[in-house]
């Protein structure tokens, strides 16, 4: 045989099974419901419900003063950071309804807090924040300090006979602060994508993990084992399936979810974004090919699976900023495809940059799957043997 | 209902799983690792933002002004571009999330008792670093403004720098933290990561459950026997039951010697309340066993189910009450989020069922709920 017969040969075989595997994918009807789902309304609910930035921080006030000063100081509490929860009639309440939850801190305005402003005598408020949840608390804290710090400011500014606009005469510093790449802080943009990211590992991974165990336990590998068929000729279909159908849906995320309802821009190469997706998908499913060959049932590799999975969701920087993982967490991510695939996301979709400057991290995720599923190919033909 | 109908069920899942060393395994380590795993490595202070600066001042003052930066923790000093034009570059590539530029005249208008600009231009691609670094700008230059303003008044006025500071203070800010008194990030997670074990591991060990017997056809095994469809679903939970109990006990000691996380509340409404949690954690691994018919979606969909609502709507990082609308709604629709309220309670509040009882209502009705339509699901006379 030619060497062009057996690439054709080994291209229709190839074919045939992706055939069978995306076939046997679309007949599964509660697994494509719940795919659909995933990429549509899971993704908008997800892009447009979660802020990371505080909000709403329920405040109770209470004001022993009542003068004009207290209520201007009161009224700064505005939304979309605080929420005005009331005023308290004692200051011990406070403790009450904090240990109840919903509201998130006490504001403290002693007696006499005018009279001292006004007669340039020094005072101060008291604020009780619940830090259950310590990065909320810190951002509530952080946020009053600058409110009273610009009320100080202010009042500063008038003591010594300056009033409004005529700042002008103090030396300060006055922070201008230009967001690049999402100018309005718009939180959809960010939020659905590293949801699609999170919905596109979940599948890439678990999918063929548990299509190829699935064949295990059943024994129908048996039977494409005596075909002609190479175990890479098994194996690369289901994935070349899985990440067909991903891909499907990571459009149908992007084009019909992100782009029209959130806005989100594709300021780069959208070949790119899917080139480098397809390649994302892949790696990420060498984790699922590797799990399944050390596993015998689905249910094992399924917890295999999710074991691996969960860290990956949580600390690769799609959650919360890799600045703040420990050392040791970084270094350990550096095995996770999604780690890269997120600068390469945020960085195709809102920064407008190319390979130039996405380089080391497709190569990072290239090398990442070359050695998965090498290693995974090898434990399959062994098993085998 | 027969005992021993049950207990011959159970017994026999019981066998099913211990046989299967690896899921055995798998079970009990699962929720240890993870707890070990996000107790250390999901920190939530954002330190080492990286930067890099503009300085076209090149003035003692801007220097002055820069070193506060440099010194921080929560910064990450980066290297010092000789042109503004630099910066695009280094913030498209990520090498640096923030440019501070210093601008001409920096000293000499400061110096003469005016303003000057500072501008910070931040990656914005990530809105909640951009935010605090954003936070921590303003936090360094109004630190900076206080001593400005302090030197500027002992100059011109001719008061001492004491007497000068106080006056730039007039207003103060006496902030308390209760609950986590000095504001540690592990004593906020690891609580709720007791949760998050629960909640994703759980549904999982029971996902299987039923559809492994459809799909390998022993279910008909169970349509033949004289076992009822209550006795079949309850046998069928408990094992998985009993090893989130052992679980949730192994999660307990491990925050509290561990981790060190004061538990302040009572023990017995705290496991009482674990209990319930399991039961409907179980509960949904064992719907989406019968809802669908192969192994494959029963995984996937768990998945998704369990996974992505606790890291999202439950409070884990983001509270529940800062979420829109429609996400409360679903955050109302998982029990995680209830738990969440119960374990941050009993462990750092110390407050009891008097404060928390809507929550362990809440998942009383919900346990009760699943097994209502788990056992309507199951039917031991298929139509197909």
């Amino acid at each position: 045989m030619r060497v062009s017969d057996r690439l054709t040969v080994w291209c229709r075989r190839i074919a045939v099974m992706t055939r069978k595997e995306l076939l046997q994918l679309f007949r599964d009807i509660p697994l494509m419901a719940f795919l659909i789902y995933s990429f549509t309304l899971s993704v908008y609910v997800t892009g447009n419900g979660i802020q990371t930035q505080l909000k709403n921080a329920g405040l109770l006030v209470s004001d022993a003063d009542r003068s004009v000063s207290s209520r201007e100081l009161i009224s700064r509490f505005h939304s979309p950071y605080f929420r005005f929860d009331g005023e308290l009639a004692h200051p011990n309440e406070g403790f009450v309804r904090l240990d109840r939850g919903g509201s998130m801190m006490v504001l403290d305005i002693p007696t006499r807090f005018h009279e001292a402003l006004v007669s340039g005598e020094s005072t101060a408020v008291q604020l009780l924040v619940d830090t259950t949840n310590s990065p909320q608390g810190l951002s509530a804290a952080g946020y009053a300090a600058r409110i009273v710090g610009q009320f100080s400011q202010e009042l500063i500014m008038t003591r010594n006979g300056q009033t409004g606009s005529s700042s002008t005469t103090v030396p300060m510093i006055l922070s201008d602060h230009r967001v690049w790449f999402n100018q309005d802080q718009n939180e959809t943009w960010f939020e659905s994508i590293s949801h699609l990211l999170r919905m596109i590992t979940i599948f890439a991974v678990l999918l063929p993990a548990a299509a190829l165990v699935r064949e295990k336990e059943r024994g129908t590998v048996e039977q494409l084992l005596v075909s002609p068929l190479t175990p890479a000729q098994i194996m690369l279909p289901k994935v070349v399936a899985m990440t067909l159908v991903i891909l499907g849906a990571t459009a149908v995320a992007l084009f019909g979810v992100m782009l029209p309802v959130f806005g989100v821009p594709i300021r780069g190469s959208v070949s790119l974004l899917f080139l480098l997706t397809a390649l994302f998908i892949v790696a990420t499913a060498g984790i699922g090919v590797f799990a399944s060959t050390v596993t015998k049932n689905q249910a094992q590799v399924g917890m295999m699976t999710l074991l691996v999975v969960a860290p990956m969701l949580l600390l690769s920087g799609i959650f919360t900023p890799l600045e703040t993982m420990p050392a040791w967490v970084r270094y350990l991510m550096a095995l996770s495809p999604l780690r890269y695939f997120i600068e390469i996301a945020t960085g195709i979709l809102l920064k407008g940059i190319g390979l130039e400057m996405l380089w080391s991290q497709a190569l990072s995720m290239l090398a990442l799957g070359v050695s998965l599923f090498g290693f995974g190919m090898w434990r399959f033909r062994r098993q085998f043997r | 209902m027969n005992v021993r109908r049950v207990a011959a069920v159970a017994f026999k899942e019981w066998r099913e799983v211990t046989r299967d060393r690896i899921f055995l395994l798998l079970a009990f380590c699962m929720p240890a690792v993870w707890m070990f795993v996000f107790g250390y490595g999901l920190v939530l202070d954002v330190e080492h933002i990286s930067f890099v600066v503009v300085d076209r001042d090149h003035s003692s003052l801007s220097r002055d002004y820069l070193y506060r930066f440099y010194q921080s923790r929560y910064f990450s000093f980066q290297g010092e571009l000789a042109d503004e034009g630099e910066a695009d570059a280094w913030l498209k590539s990520g090498k640096a999330r923030a440019v501070i530029i210093v601008p001409e005249k920096f000293q000499e208008r400061l110096l003469s008792g005016q303003p000057a600009n500072i501008q910070t231009l931040i990656d914005g691609t990530f809105p909640l670093r951009a935010d605090i670094t954003k936070g921590y700008t303003i936090a360094i230059n109004n630190a900076y403004n206080v001593d400005l303003l302090a030197d500027h008044l002992a100059r011109t006025r001719g008061l001492s720098r004491d007497e000068a500071l106080r006056r730039t203070r007039p207003l103060g800010l006496e902030v308390r933290y209760l609950y986590n008194e000095e504001v540690r990030s592990t004593w906020s997670t690891v609580p709720a990561l007791i949760m998050f074990s629960l909640m994703v591991s759980s549904p999982l060990l029971t996902a299987l459950g039923v559809v492994r017997e459809k799909e390998t056809g022993s279910i008909y095994n169970i349509y033949s026997a004289t076992v009822s469809r209550m006795e079949f679903l309850v046998g069928k939970l408990v094992p998985y039951v009993m090893i989130s109990l052992i679980n949730v006990v192994v999660l307990w000691l491990m925050a509290v010697l561990l981790f060190a996380v004061p538990f302040k509340g009572s023990l017995l409404l705290f496991f009482a309340s674990s209990i319930l949690f399991i039961l409907t954690s179980t509960g949904i691994g064992l719907t989406v066993s019968l809802l669908v018919s192969t192994q494959q979606a029963a995984l996937i969909i768990t998945v998704v189910v369990s996974t992505v609502p606790t890291i999202l709507f439950s409070g884990l990082i983001v509270p529940v009450s800062s979420l829109s609308q429609a996400a409360q709604f679903q955050a109302h629709l998982f029990p995680g989020m209830y738990y969440t309220n119960i374990v941050r309670g009993t462990f750092l509040k110390n407050v009891g069922p008097a404060v928390l009882w809507p929550d362990v209502l809440a998942l009383a009705v919900y346990a009760a709920a699943l097994g209502a339509i788990g056992y309507r699901l199951f039917t031991k006379r298929p139509s197909v």
